[in-house]
């Protein structure tokens, strides 16, 4: 056990104790390997199942939206879901002194498909050690590397399991939290990995709507990207209205291409580039070369990054002096 | 934006988006009212701003070969600011349809002064001259029922 979960339990005992919160929202280990689950710890004789580790997937700031308005809330969070929270709090979802956030800097999450595929099979057991990832499996079947072989047991390096979006991750570190456990990790991206944006760009229109339209085509419409994006909380979707039906809701091209391009395009300057969304995909659809171009953006255009500061989000606001691209024909 | 374009496939399919305030000329008014070429489907709106990024990506779905957004100059809105948000908003759309391989030229976006009687016909002309350099829409026209809408 290391000394960040005892921490953690610690605070998340004290505030429960002193009333400081009525819940607080963490992870347990739950009961499949590489798969944590979100818990909602409401005494301090649960406070034992909270754990946090690289195979919490989900993003808890999505919870802020789904319970009761001005509930006094205690969330453990890392670097995206204080950004996501504080995003949230900026689009007046919640308010700010109804929340006690307990940040804890991020290592990254692990992308349990890569892990999956690595081991060959299913995994039965997980575990992390430094940056290594520990793995056993059932019969140690042959791994796709030949030196894993027969081996119940598969060490990982824990960069290399990175998932993508938290190997690009720019600020793994909570911003505006109530009291940070743990030591600060270094900031920037931990793994050098391509620009996304400018890798799509580098293809050819042709091959970008074809890939675009390959990952998309396989969209089942199960809406599990929606449903863990902290900042898609629309009471009705634009795609569950029916007068007018504005986008198809069968798994047609037309209707699943609409529903991919607009919800990204709705995640203009709020995305915080959690990856929740990719995460949750049980297609493993791409989606973040979407909401990364679009974050992209703004970062040139308007200087904005979801979360880091108290503005609103540039498509929320305008201005005067914006790109004239109605007079300028400036592309 | 339900009923069926009456001219033949082949020639360019056209979208205009209209602000209703933004042709100041009674004359110019009249003319897009009436005597728009039949490929040309006019959508009249109560100001810029009304125009969802959605309404956008319908019509290119649906297959139209070209959409041109009118509007006022900025300051000169009805409702003051209506065309500054729309300004933000379908420039950022178009960026995204153009990443995700739509030509650039396919939505044209123009401002209407006060002064500039006559322009709109000659943008709808040069915009149709550009949109039958380019051919017909190829990337993102995937609406089944198509012919619905165009």
């Amino acid at each position: 056990m290391n000394d960040l979960i005892l921490a953690i339990r610690q605070e998340a005992s004290r505030i429960l104790r002193e009333s400081i919160v009525k819940t607080v929202i963490g992870f347990d280990a739950g009961t499949l390997p590489l798969k944590a689950q979100p818990t909602f710890i409401t005494s301090q004789t649960e406070v034992e199942k909270l754990v946090l580790n690289g195979f919490c997937q989900n993003n808890l700031a999505v919870y802020l939206t789904l319970r009761p308005k001005g509930e006094p809330l205690g969330i453990i969070c890392r670097g995206c879901e204080s950004r996501a929270i504080r995003a949230l709090i900026i689009e007046q979802q919640y308010s700010r002194d109804k929340l006690y956030l307990i940040g804890v800097p991020c290592t990254g999450i692990l992308d349990w498909r890569k892990i999956e595929a690595l081991a060959g099979e299913n995994v039965v057991a997980a575990s992390e050690e430094g940056d290594q990832v520990i793995i056993s499996t059932a019969s140690g079947a042959p791994a796709p590397d030949a030196s894993l072989a027969g081996n119940c047991e598969h060490r990982f390096q824990r960069s290399q399991m990175l998932h993508d979006s938290c190997a690009r991750c720019l600020h793994p570190n909570p911003i505006a939290v109530d009291i940070l456990l743990g030591e600060p990790v270094p900031e920037g991206n931990p793994v050098p990995v391509p620009h996304l944006p400018h890798e799509f760009e580098a293809k050819s229109p042709i091959e970008r709507f074809a890939y675009f339209a390959r990952e998309s085509e396989r969209c089942i419409r199960c809406y599990a990207c929606r449903e863990a994006c902290p900042m898609c909380y629309c009471t009705q979707c634009f795609v569950d209205h029916t007068t007018p039906r504005w986008a198809e809701s069968t798994v047609s091209p037309a209707g699943v291409q609409s529903w991919h391009i607009m919800r990204a395009f709705h995640q203009t300057g709020r995305c915080v580039s959690c990856g929740a969304c990719e995460r949750a995909c049980p297609m493993d659809i791409k989606m973040t070369y979407l909401t990364e171009k679009l974050n992209d953006d703004m970062r040139k255009l308007y200087g904005f990054e979801a979360g880091m500061s108290e503005e609103q989000p540039p498509l929320a606001t305008f201005s005067l002096y914006d790109r004239d691209r109605f007079s300028d024909k400036e592309r | 934006m339900k009923e069926r374009f009456t001219c033949q496939r082949g020639s360019p399919r056209i979208v205009l988006f209209q602000c209703q305030y933004c042709l100041y000329s009674d004359a110019d008014q009249k003319w897009v009212d009436t005597q728009l070429t039949k490929h040309i489907k006019l959508i009249k709106t109560p100001c810029t701003g009304r125009i969802s990024p959605l309404f956008v990506l319908n019509a290119i779905q649906a297959g139209a070969d070209g959409v041109v957004i009118c509007g006022c100059m900025p300051e000169k809105c009805h409702f003051k600011e209506g065309n500054l948000g729309a300004r933000r908003q379908l420039d950022e759309f178009v960026r995204l349809l153009v990443y995700l391989g739509m030509e650039p030229e396919r939505v044209h976006f123009s401002w209407i002064d006060l002064t500039e009687r006559g322009r709109i016909q000659q943008e709808l002309e040069d915009f149709e001259n550009t949109i039958a350099g380019l051919g017909p829409a190829k990337q993102l026209v995937t609406r089944s029922n198509a012919s619905i809408t165009l």
